[in-house]
């Protein structure tokens, strides 16, 4: 659904985008991921036909970048970075303007259906100036799918919402998904992405790395099964001499044992550990949060 | 044209809840209009030619003010508000085209501009009929007519462009008001001039600042056109 290649977007002297291969297929919520400055601002803007790249180009559908860029903005939604909603007019009015826009064939209703949906029907003939921040986020998201697309640039969409609200954005796109929409979101909330996302990007100007959340981390990390005992019994690893096993380290009273076949492994290395006299409490999976993983492969990426 | 349309329609619901551009928009051809009366008033009761054809003629020059100076208030803040609000990014990623934007935002100002001038304009001789038993048919002739209905278009639009092209660049709207009120110089030239020359309009006159107010709009408004490009508003805009 969006395809680019070497997507390249200069400023003056700065490269804030360089040489982008990407593709996103229908359907699929696409986490594009790096620190401040990375680009990915910029990459929506290119997208979504509102700036235009220096070099490369891209599709959205069978519509080309620069060629079709108003039939581009007529498919996709985007949710610009800041929400830029006008404050001296009323939520409604602020929606009907860009439903309007997009010549959609009943705004009035199509309006009231995303007010309701994000809890703002009653708010509606409140001026946008005496919002909170969050429901004039929620109103910016409105405006973004209020004529439908097929496509949505999600520019961090839950900055600034409270647990409840965040929750509500995740159940939408999960709802967009399931009707085939697809979704480009930055964001900054790494937990979001490892929910929400079929697959992420890592990004700083260049790829550093893309896959699916749960693949990335097992490239990175393998696959580590945590044993906790009652108390740490002495020279345990050493006594530990079981082929498979790829490597051991302590955390805190906890073992972690590196694995290729956990759930093969698992049983074997349990009945071998009291044999040993030891005494196991718990034995879970390790967690990777893609935090960890993020920080790992920026950092690994910068040096 | 159905874009244009909408997009008129919300700068006109946002400068409505304005109190500033309101201020602007409609405090001073309210006072053009008194200070317009008290210039015949005064003119009235004297009788040398010259002398009453320069206060009659200064009065009507008050309405050729005001559409270089109502749009000042209504652009300044359609494009300084845009971008403090950030509006302009959400709006540029619908199908909306570059030029309807312009449009939009130019019409917006220039609309408002002529009616009200136009409106203060009957209103003062309307008025002049009780206060000043009306304006002289030797006064009201046909170049100030062609003055006021032909002239002021034309003064609008290059005010416009003048506040569209400083409003891009300015990054706050006291700034913008400052250097777009540079604006008011095609109508105030002319009244020096008329004034001091202590005569009546002429169609050449007329004629002549019409041919340079045409080349002033048009060669405003195609700088104020390139400066509304997507491009430029997200990247160069600040
Ligand atoms: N209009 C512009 N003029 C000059 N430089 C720009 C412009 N827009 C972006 N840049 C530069 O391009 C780079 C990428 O910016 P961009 O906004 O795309 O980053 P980002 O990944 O969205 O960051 P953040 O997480 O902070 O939102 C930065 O170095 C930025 O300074
Ligand atoms: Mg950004």
């Amino acid at each position: 659904m969006i395809r680019s290649e070497g997507l390249t977007r200069r400023f003056g002297a700065v490269t804030a985008v360089d040489g982008l291969d990407l593709v996103v297929e229908r359907g699929e919520v696409f986490g594009f991921l790096g620190p401040n400055g990375a680009g990915k601002t910029t990459t929506v803007r290119m997208l979504a036909a509102l700036i235009a790249p220096t070099a490369g180009g891209a599709h959205i559908g069978e519509l080309q970048l620069g060629r079709d860029n108003r039939a581009i903005r007529r498919r996709v939604g985007v949710l610009t970075e800041a929400p830029g909603l006008y404050r001296r007019l009323s939520a409604r009015d602020n929606l009907l303007l860009f439903a309007r826009l997009h010549a959609v064939s009943d705004p009035s209703s199509r309006v009231e259906r995303y007010l309701r949906l994000f809890d703002l029907w009653d708010r509606r003939d409140d001026l946008v100036g005496t919002l909170s921040k969050g429901m004039r986020q929620k109103l910016a998201l409105a405006r973004a799918l209020v004529h439908d697309p097929d496509v949505l640039f999600l520019d961090e969409p839950t900055a600034g919402l409270d647990p409840e609200a965040s929750r509500r954005v995740r159940e939408l796109v999960e709802s967009l998904r399931s009707k085939e929409r697809t979704i480009f979101l930055c964001t900054h909330n790494l937990d979001e992405a490892d929910r929400l996302c079929d697959r992420v990007e890592l990004f700083k100007a260049r790829i550093v790395a893309l896959g699916k959340p749960a693949e990335l981390k097992e490239r990175m990390y393998g696959r580590r099964t945590v044993i906790h005992f009652g108390d740490r019994p002495q020279g345990l690893e050493r006594a530990l001499d079981l082929p498979f096993i790829l490597d051991t380290e302590w955390a805190d009273d906890a073992l972690v044992v590196g694995l290729s076949d956990p759930e093969r492994e698992n049983p074997i290395l349990v009945r071998r550990l009291v044999e040993l006299g030891a005494e196991v409490r718990y034995v879970n999976e390790l967690r990777v949060s893609l935090e960890d993983l993020y920080l790992d492969l920026m950092e690994e990426h910068d040096a | 044209m159905h874009n244009i349309l909408v997009l008129l329609r919300k700068e006109w619901r946002e400068s409505l809840r304005n109190k500033m551009v309101l201020f602007g928009a409609l405090f001073l051809p309210a006072f053009m209009v008194g200070a317009a009366l008290f210039m015949i008033v005064q003119g009235q009761g004297v009788d040398i030619p010259g002398a009453q054809a320069a206060l009659f003629n200064t009065a009507l020059m008050y309405f050729l003010v005001l559409p270089a100076v109502i749009p000042l208030a209504i652009a300044v803040y359609s494009i300084v508000g845009e971008k403090e609000q950030q509006s302009l990014e959400p709006l540029l990623a619908t199908p909306v085209t570059d030029l309807e934007l312009f449009l939009g935002k130019a019409l917006a100002s220039v609309i408002p501009a002529l009616v009200i001038t136009w409106a203060s304009f009957g209103l003062f001789l309307g008025l002049s009929i009780p206060f000043a038993g009306g304006v002289p048919p030797h006064v009201l002739t046909i170049p100030w007519l062609a003055a006021i209905f032909g002239l002021t278009p034309l003064l609008s639009l290059t005010s416009v462009g003048i506040t569209m092209i400083v409003s891009s660049r300015a990054s706050d709207a006291r700034a913008a008001y400052q250097f777009s009120s540079f604006a008011i110089l095609p109508p105030i030239v002319p009244l020096i001039i008329y004034s001091t020359r202590k005569a009546l309009v002429s169609v050449a006159l007329v004629g002549v600042e019409g041919g340079v107010l045409i080349v002033a709009a048009v060669a405003v408004l195609a700088i104020a056109v390139r400066l509304f490009r997507r491009e430029q508003i997200l990247t160069r805009w600040k």
